[in-house]
């Protein structure tokens, strides 16, 4: 007779941001296999950006594979596309883009914090964090002109300049969020129902972390240490006070407290990008057609997002290839999955905060 | 345990958070928000360069068979990135971004289909135009290459 017990969730489930179906074969309350398909929102972007669109237009197209970290999707593809064209950016154009990428992380962070309160059964700091979060939008809106999507970076530079009023409103609002920011810590430490009786549970070991090749807070939470920012010298992060942030444990509780000190950090950085910006074009001059192949690598909120761009000298691109941190992380939690409580399966996701735009493209 | 009892009494007697839209407050779009594209017809110089940076193709032009050209823009369709008024050789003149919100589509409106058939005509008027000015500089050169016989 068999033992387990099939039970599926999703592709539609309250406690899912995005369509991802599960199915869990359980013995009484022990997960112990797991399937996942993840792609019901395919939208054949890759394909798209290799026919349907000129290069300089892909930029924008990349924007609308995920609205959450649009401006990491767009600055990969134009970080890939600027190496074929040898195009170097002045020092300017680096910081306003290091500025919108870890705004992006601020309320990327943040969504998942309210998601996984939300997942925890606490409703109103969801919608408490939710609130405060529009802090950022408001700043991100002031600073491109759109909520979601930015359209901020173009191959070349940056669309718009940091104007004296948004630099102040930035500053302000970053002031704002900061006592915000420190209650939030107090939370997500000291409250039963999200710190404690997260210890433990959906846990990663580091050589667990290491094997499933995880990526991004999920690495980090588990004491690996990876980031994009640090592993590249696209952009001079160290300059405006970047530190790799790592936890151990590798369960729920580290992964919040990695994500909330990436916001303490992030909102630093910010702070150190407004005040110390240096003076320069926004846009440089480019030329031709790109020929050969290139790769980009940028840290996007939920870990490393990678670009294959491969061009012909033609103004259609022969291919884009885009390679997603959720992607690289399904192995993990599925892994993850495996012996704990079914109870606990959606704390769990939204503690990977999965992103299946981004996944499924 | 007291802060929490503290802050349930605040928040029974405090307003709410969340407003009644219409009712209560407009919808303020904040200063250089990237709204509607406008054109102006008398500065424009025809070069096309906005036709071909749209990424949507939201803007086409219609050739008329006299060689004139009317712009034609789909807002529906637009995603307001602001490419083509950078490519404008010409920006603020003939053609600027604005600071308006885009207008609802109505099905009524019949909006979709419309531009398809726009999108239809605007092509096969520039193909008809290129094949009667193909057409037109062939018949010359014959003439010429008779006058030249002759």
């Amino acid at each position: 007779m068999k033992k387990t017990v099939e039970i599926p969730l999703g592709s539609q489930h309250i406690s899912l941001l995005e369509p991802i179906r599960f199915r869990f074969h359980c013995e009484n309350e022990v997960i112990r296999d797991v399937d996942a398909d993840v792609g019901f929102v395919h939208r054949g972007v890759e394909e798209a950006c290799a026919s349907r669109f000129e290069f300089k237009q892909v930029g924008y197209v990349v924007a609308r594979v995920c609205g959450l970290c649009a401006i990491t999707h767009s600055l990969g593809y134009t970080l890939a596309v600027e190496k074929l064209l040898h195009v170097s950016t002045n020092e300017r154009i680096k910081y306003l883009r290091m500025l919108m990428v870890e705004l992006d992380r601020i309320h990327s962070h943040m969504l998942c914090l309210a998601h996984t309160s939300e997942n925890a059964g606490f409703e109103a700091l969801f919608m408490q964090i939710m609130n405060d979060r529009e802090l950022i939008m408001d700043v991100q809106e002031a600073l491109s002109g759109n909520r979601v999507q930015f359209d901020y970076i173009s191959i070349g530079g940056v669309n718009r300049d940091l104007s004296v009023e948004a630099a102040a409103l930035v500053l302000r609002n970053l002031a704002l969020l900061e006592p915000k920011i420190d209650e939030l810590f107090e939370r997500f430490t000291n409250n039963w129902s999200l710190s404690l009786k997260y210890r433990g549970i959906g846990a990663l070991s580091l050589e667990q972390a290491y094997m499933y090749n995880t990526l991004g807070p999920l690495a980090r939470a588990a004491g690996l240490v990876t980031d994009v920012r640090l592993e590249t010298d696209d952009f001079p992060y160290a300059q405006v006070g970047f530190e790799i942030i790592t936890e151990r444990g590798g369960d729920i509780y580290a992964r919040n407290l990695v994500r909330l000190r990436e916001l303490k950090q992030s909102m630093q950085m910010v702070r150190n990008i407004v005040e110390g910006l240096p003076e320069g074009a926004i846009q440089e001059k480019t030329k031709g057609k790109p020929e050969g192949e290139a790769i980009a690598r940028v840290e996007a909120p939920r870990g490393e997002l990678m670009y294959l761009v491969r061009g012909n000298k033609t103004s259609i691109l022969e291919r884009v290839r885009i390679k997603t941190p959720t992607f690289s992380g399904i192995p993990a939690m599925i892994e993850i999955f495996k012996g704990s409580n079914f109870a606990d399966a959606p704390a769990i996701l939204a503690s990977f905060d999965p992103c299946m735009s981004c996944t499924a493209k | 345990m007291l802060n929490a009892f503290i802050q349930a009494l605040k928040n029974l007697v405090s307003k709410p958070v969340t407003l009644q839209y219409p009712l209560a407050q407009d919808i303020v779009l904040p200063p250089q928000y990237r709204g509607l594209i406008e054109y102006s017809a008398e500065d424009c110089i025809f070069c096309d360069k906005c036709e071909h940076a749209c990424p949507p193709r939201a803007i086409i032009f219609f050739q008329e068979e006299n060689g004139d050209k009317v712009y034609r823009y789909n807002p529906h369709l637009c995603i307001y990135c602001g490419e083509c008024v950078r490519a404008c050789p010409k920006p603020e003149e003939a053609l600027w971004q604005s600071e308006k919100k885009q207008p609802f589509a109505v099905r009524a409106e019949n909006v979709n289909s419309e531009w398809k058939v726009w999108e239809e005509r605007c092509h096969s008027s520039r193909e008809a135009f290129a094949a009667a000015k193909k057409a037109k500089k062939a018949a010359k050169a014959q003439s010429e290459s008779v006058q030249g016989d002759l």
